[in-house]
C-alpha cells in the first residue's frame, strides 16, 4: 500500500430519488439544503462545524447556500472544472482541504433536477459556437448519441458485441432488484433487450441511465480526526484529477487520439489514481463505474486496468461484473438502474460497502473505486478504503 | 427500405468566428479545406488560435482530400417508420487528425460502413452552405 489516507468520508445524506421534474416544487438549493443537513447529522457534527464547500459541474450558488443554511465560517468553497467527469475530483478538494487545515469539515455537494430541461439533451441547450456548430448540423443532441459513435467504433475495433452492452444492463437490473431507492428494478431478459428500440444505434433505449432529480451530501474531515465521529470512517485513499489533450472535450469534440477514442478518457486518471495510492486493480473490491450509458463501462473497466483493451465485452460477458463475479460493479444499480445524480449515488454507495451497509453487500469489501464521468476534462477518480 | 434524411438548414445560422471563417469561405465554392499549421503542418481542428502541437497561430487551408466513414449513428425520428437521422464522423485521407461530424444524407443506414469512402455535398444554410456526406455513387448511379 501507498500514503496513509489523509481524510475520511465521516458523513453521508441524501434527499429522496424523484423521476425527471417530480421533485418540484423543491427547488434545487432545497434538495442540497436537506442533503447537507442529513449528512452532518449522519456525521454527529452539528451545521455550524461546516466550514467548507466542495462541487463539481459548475457547481451551485455559493452564497444562496451560506445564507439559507446560516453558514458563518466558511473558508473553503472550490469547485473541480468539469461535468460530470469531476464528480471524483471533488474528493480531492475536500481532501486537500482538511489535510493542509484550510477547512476541519468540507460537504461535498452533488444535484440535479430535470425542471425544464433534460440532461440528456444537454448539447442543444448550448448557444451555437463556432465549435458546436457541427454537432447541430449533424444533430448530436445529446451526451448519448454522441457517445453512440465510440460505441460502434469499439465493436467495430475490437468485436464488442451488443450482448455485451445488454450484460452491463442486465447485471445493474440484477442488482436494483433488491433495492428499495432503484427505479428500474425488474429483471431484464436478453430478449427483452434484443427487442428494444434503437436510440442511438447501436445503443437502444436499455442502454441509456435514468434522468432523475436529487441531491447527496459528503462530510470529510481529516483522518486523524475521523474515529470521533460515530460512523465507521471511509478513508480517500486517493482522488485523483487529470486533463490531456488527448481527450479534451471528448464527446464534444470528437477528435480524441484513436487510442482515446475508443475508451472512456480514464487511462490516465486511472495511472495516476494507482500511483497515487500505491494499489493496482486486483486491490479493488467493488468499482463504482460512473454509467451513464452501458458501453462506457466497458471502456471504463479497460481504463482502469480490470482487463486488457478491447477485452471489455467477453469480460462482462464471462459474468465478472456481476455480484458474485471477479470486479462487482455498481452494486446499487448505478445510473442505468437506480437514479441519475451525476455520479453521487455512486460515492453513496461505496460508503455504504465500507461501512458494511449495503443492500448487497460484497462480503468482506475493504475497498471501492469511484469514477466520474466520461466527459471533458479533468477526468476523476477516487479509492476509498475502509482502513486508514 | 429505411432512408437517412437530408435535414432542411435553410434557417440554420452558422456560427463562426476569424479562425473558422475560411473553412465557411472555402465552402461557397464546394471545397473542404483544413487548417495545417504553418510551421509544423499538424492539422487542427475545430479551427482555433494555435497549433497544440507546436503553438504557431499561422495556419495554411489545405485540400482535406477523400473523406471516409470513422464511425455513425442511426437515430430514429419520431413517427416516421422509414427515415432516420444519420450523424457521421469522416477522416480526410489528407488531413491526418482531423475529424469533422455532420450528417450521412440519402443513404440506407443498413448499408453504411466504417471506411466507406463519403462525398461531400454543401447545402444552403440561411447565411453560407455546409457541409454533409453522400455516399459516393455506385455503378447503377454513376
Amino acid at each position: 500500500m501507498g500514503r496513509k489516507a489523509q481524510s475520511a468520508i465521516v458523513g453521508s445524506g441524501a434527499t429522496p430519488y424523484y423521476f425527471r421534474g417530480e421533485s418540484a416544487p423543491q427547488t434545487v438549493l432545497e434538495l442540497i439544503d436537506k442533503a447537507v443537513l442529513a449528512a452532518v447529522a449522519d456525521a454527529g457534527l452539528h451545521i455550524d462545524d461546516v466550514d467548507g464547500l466542495a462541487f463539481f459541474a459548475f457547481g451551485f450558488d455559493t452564497g444562496m447556500i451560506i445564507e439559507q443554511l446560516g453558514l458563518k465560517n466558511v473558508t473553503f468553497a472550490h469547485c473541480v472544472s468539469a461535468f460530470g467527469g469531476g464528480m471524483a475530483g471533488m474528493l480531492d478538494l475536500a481532501d486537500m482541504a482538511v489535510s493542509t487545515g484550510r477547512a476541519r469539515n468540507v460537504v461535498c455537494i452533488g444535484a440535479t433536477q430535470q425542471v425544464g430541461r433534460r440532461v440528456g439533451q444537454a448539447l442543444g441547450n448550448f448557444a451555437a459556437s463556432p465549435d458546436n456548430i457541427f454537432h447541430r448540423i449533424a444533430g448530436l443532441n445529446g451526451p448519448g448519441q454522441a457517445l453512440a459513435l465510440s460505441a460502434r467504433r469499439h465493436m467495430h475495433e475490437f468485436g464488442t458485441r451488443r450482448e455485451a452492452f445488454a450484460e452491463v444492463v442486465m447485471a445493474s437490473r440484477a442488482a436494483a432488484a433488491t433495492r428499495e431507492t432503484a427505479f428500474r428494478r425488474k429483471p431484464l431478459s436478453m430478449d427483452e433487450y434484443m427487442a428494444a428500440p434503437m436510440l442511438a444505434d447501436p445503443m437502444c433505449k436499455f442502454d441509456f441511465c435514468l434522468e432523475t432529480d436529487g441531491a447527496l451530501a459528503f462530510v470529510v474531515t481529516a483522518a486523524d480526526r475521523a474515529r470521533d465521529r460515530p460512523q465507521p470512517p471511509v478513508y480517500i485513499a486517493g482522488a485523483a484529477q487529470h486533463g490531456s489533450c488527448d481527450w479534451g472535450r471528448a464527446f464534444f469534440w470528437l477528435g480524441q487520439t484513436p487510442e482515446a477514442f475508443v475508451s472512456a478518457g480514464g487511462v490516465k486518471v486511472a495511472e495516476r489514481l494507482y500511483q497515487l495510492t500505491g494499489m493496482t486493480p486486483a486491490d479493488i473490491d467493488v468499482a463504482c463505474l460512473y454509467d451513464h450509458f452501458s458501453p462506457l463501462v466497458i471502456m471504463q473497466l479497460e481504463d482502469f486496468g480490470f482487463c486488457a483493451r478491447g477485452e471489455g465485452g467477453p469480460f462482462v460477458e464471462s459474468g465478472a461484473i456481476r455480484l458474485d463475479g471477479a470486479i462487482p460493479v455498481n452494486p446499487h444499480g448505478g445510473h442505468l438502474s437506480e437514479a441519475y445524480v451525476v455520479g453521487m449515488t455512486h460515492i453513496r454507495e461505496a460508503v455504504e460497502q465500507l461501512r458494511g451497509t449495503a443492500v448487497n453487500q460484497i462480503a468482506g469489501a475493504r475497498t471501492a473505486l469511484v469514477t466520474g464521468g466520461p466527459a471533458p476534462t479533468p477526468m476523476t477518480a477516487a479509492i476509498l478504503r475502509s482502513e486508514p | 427500405m429505411r432512408l437517412s434524411i437530408t435535414p432542411d438548414f435553410a434557417a440554420l445560422e452558422i456560427a463562426r468566428d476569424a479562425w473558422s471563417e475560411p473553412f465557411w469561405q472555402w465552402g461557397e465554392q464546394g471545397e473542404v479545406r483544413m487548417p495545417a499549421c504553418l510551421c509544423c503542418g499538424a492539422f487542427r481542428w475545430p479551427a482555433g488560435p494555435f497549433c497544440p502541437s507546436c503553438r504557431t497561430q499561422e495556419v495554411e487551408w489545405r485540400p482535406a482530400g477523400q473523406a471516409r466513414i470513422h464511425t455513425f449513428t442511426i437515430l430514429p425520428i419520431s413517427g416516421e417508420a422509414t427515415k432516420v437521422r444519420m450523424p457521421t464522423l469522416v477522416e480526410f485521407d489528407d488531413a491526418p487528425g482531423v475529424r469533422l461530424v455532420s450528417v450521412l444524407v440519402d443513404a440506407d443506414p443498413d448499408t453504411a460502413a466504417i471506411g466507406m469512402p463519403v462525398a461531400i455535398d454543401w447545402l444552403a444554410a440561411s447565411n453560407g452552405k455546409v457541409p454533409v456526406f453522400r455516399m459516393e455513387a455506385t455503378g447503377d448511379r454513376a
